[in-house]
């Protein structure tokens, strides 16, 4: 019950307070949620079922180019255009995935493909002319026009933000309670022992897949409208993947608040410790590798992991498994 | 009709031939031992009846549906489970957890599915442990986890694939008793072990599998006095 109050009462604060916050601190609480969104959309298919996708700025690009795209030359509201590139990258997705379930990828070797698919797309934008190529593409209009998801001030997209992360905990709860969730959890521990209990490890795989890409690829939808600016480097890059796999493994793989508990520890630190140490290019990126490194030997099932351990409840992801 | 026929079958690893020209059948309501050397090949055959390993030649059928190629959930669906014969639990999760990805095997329902994995759990003797996590259960937990998974999914045709190795004699009785209980619920059986006094006791026929090749197969009685099973196991005289 205590849980439960302290949820609610942050609900509150996340809903009432960002009015009367600095301009910089409401960044960092956007921040904060598109990591703690992208990492639980990661989260379903890395925490869940266990596929460690490196790869996912593939869908996160896909859903940015793709509203993006439609919005600027055929005039495509992104609203409807992010639902597209969700659409397109959770196609996407199913094709890596089938690929690379159907030949057995397992572990690091899936991990490695989901990469490689990602700098593919990477470089594939890069030399295409009428996606911009490396310089990218600018969202010009900065009228304010909710009907197109352009706002005036950081507070609309903000709420847009929050509602997007608190839909994406709401989606992981009910795939955590259903037979989907069940399912992969089971693949997770032990594909062969979950085939010969009956799960279809094949068709659960590939529904988490085109689950946490669609999700993934709205994320970047966000990012296009929020930023105005997108380029081949930010959205395809790996360091858009490894956001969001981060948040989820500090606060929890596979737990359903931890991608954004883990984003509400990790951004701050990212943040405070650039703002700490200015003019050291470097050392910041630095600091943030030892708070990484620090969590993840000490706790190794994240957060969530470690909070629930102290009640009795089973903390659910090792985070790094020895495979044999 | 059979429940299940094995037909004449061979899988070779490259220039290992671990199951040669073995035929088998197993009717409903029975219960038939599996018994060989280490390295016979018994593992093999369930691999093979569970769609693990496809066979090089020859032919399985399923309620006279063929097995093969299909995948493993498929051939579970179809009504034939397995154990395996080194525990596979989901370590992380609890027992009930465990059972009830078996039971997801015939509903959709979450309420469903923890209700059947429940009654498993209690028939099976685990009703206590249903909030442990498997990692913490003692190896005859396991065992018996790995069985309830199995039946979870609501089989006719149980394999059994060493559920009591490593077991006690007082465990090994209970499982005994509990193996009685699950054929009396009208579920067949295919067990392999090594335990001679349980297998025994339980078949009602019995298959030695040497190097293999089929080299006996008969009632317990006339199968322990058969001279190529004892040789077999004893090794040949000089």
């Amino acid at each position: 019950m205590a849980a439960e109050a302290l949820g609610g009462l942050a609900l509150g604060v996340l809903l009432v307070a960002p009015p009367f916050l600095p301009p910089y601190f409401l960044e960092i609480l956007i921040s904060v949620m598109l990591f703690g969104y992208l990492g639980a959309a990661w989260n379903i298919l890395g925490g869940y079922a266990g596929q460690f996708s490196f790869g996912h700025a593939a869908y996160f690009g896909i859903g940015a180019y793709t509203s993006t795209l439609l919005f600027l030359r055929l005039g495509v509201t992104p609203w409807l255009g992010m639902l597209a590139g969700g659409a397109l990258a959770a196609l996407f997705g199913l094709f890596a995935g089938y690929l690379s379930f159907r030949y057995g990828l397992r572990g690091p070797y899936f991990s490695l493909v989901t990469l490689a698919f990602a700098e593919m797309l990477r470089v594939v934008a890069v030399n295409t002319k009428a996606v911009g190529s490396s310089i990218g593409l600018v969202i010009p209009s900065r009228e304010a026009a909710p009907v197109n998801f352009i706002f005036a001030g950081k507070l609309p997209y903000y709420y847009v933000i929050l509602a997007m992360a608190l839909g994406a905990v709401w989606i992981t709860r009910l795939v955590a309670r259903s037979k989907l969730g069940y399912s992969l959890l089971a693949i997770r521990e032990n594909e062969d022992a979950a085939e010969a209990a009956g799960v279809d490890a094949l068709g659960m795989k590939l529904r988490a897949m085109a689950l946490s890409s669609f999700l993934t690829a709205l994320g970047g939808s966000f990012y296009a409208q929020y930023f105005a600016y997108i380029d081949p480097t930010i959205t395809f890059g790996p360091s858009v993947s490894i956001q969001g796999l981060l948040q989820a493994i500090v606060g929890g793989a596979g737990t359903v608040l931890g991608p954004l508990i883990g984003a509400f520890v990790l951004t701050p630190v990212s943040e405070l410790s650039r703002a700490a140490i200015r003019g050291r290019a470097g050392v910041d990126v630095m600091l943030y590798g030892l708070a990484l490194i620090l969590v993840i030997s000490f706790l190794p099932q994240g957060i969530m992991g470690w909070a629930r351990k102290g009640r009795g409840h089973p903390a659910r992801v090792p985070l790094i498994r020895r495979r044999r | 009709m059979s429940l299940l026929e094995i037909d004449s079958v061979t899988k070779r690893f490259g220039g290992l031939t671990a199951v040669s020209r073995f035929s088998l059948g197993v009717g409903a309501g029975e219960i038939v031992g599996l018994i060989g050397p280490n390295g016979a090949g018994k593992t093999t055959v369930f691999h093979l009846l569970s769609g693990f390993h496809a066979p090089t030649e020859g032919a399985i059928r399923f309620k006279g549906v063929s097995v093969i190629g299909a995948k493993p959930h498929e051939i579970c669906r179809r009504g034939l489970a397995r154990t395996f014969q080194i525990v596979q639990p989901f370590v992380n999760l609890t027992a009930l957890e465990n059972v009830m990805v078996g039971a997801f095997n015939r509903t959709d329902d979450v309420a469903a599915a923890r209700k059947r994995a429940l009654e498993v759990l209690e028939f099976v003797g685990l009703g206590a442990r249903r909030d442990a996590l498997a990692r913490e259960l003692t190896l005859p937990d396991r065992k018996r986890l790995e069985m309830a998974r199995g039946l979870a999914t609501q089989p006719e045709l149980l394999l059994l694939d060493e559920v009591m190795s490593g077991l006690n004699p007082t465990e090994i009785e209970a499982i005994i008793g509990l193996i009685r209980r699950i054929h009396t619920q009208g579920v067949s059986l295919l067990i392999i072990e090594h335990v001679m006094r349980a297998i025994m006791a339980l078949s009602q026929r019995i298959v030695v599998l040497h190097h293999g090749e089929k080299i006996a197969e008969g009632a317990p009685a006339e199968v322990a006095r058969d001279a190529k099973v004892v040789e077999a196991y004893l090794g040949e005289e000089s």
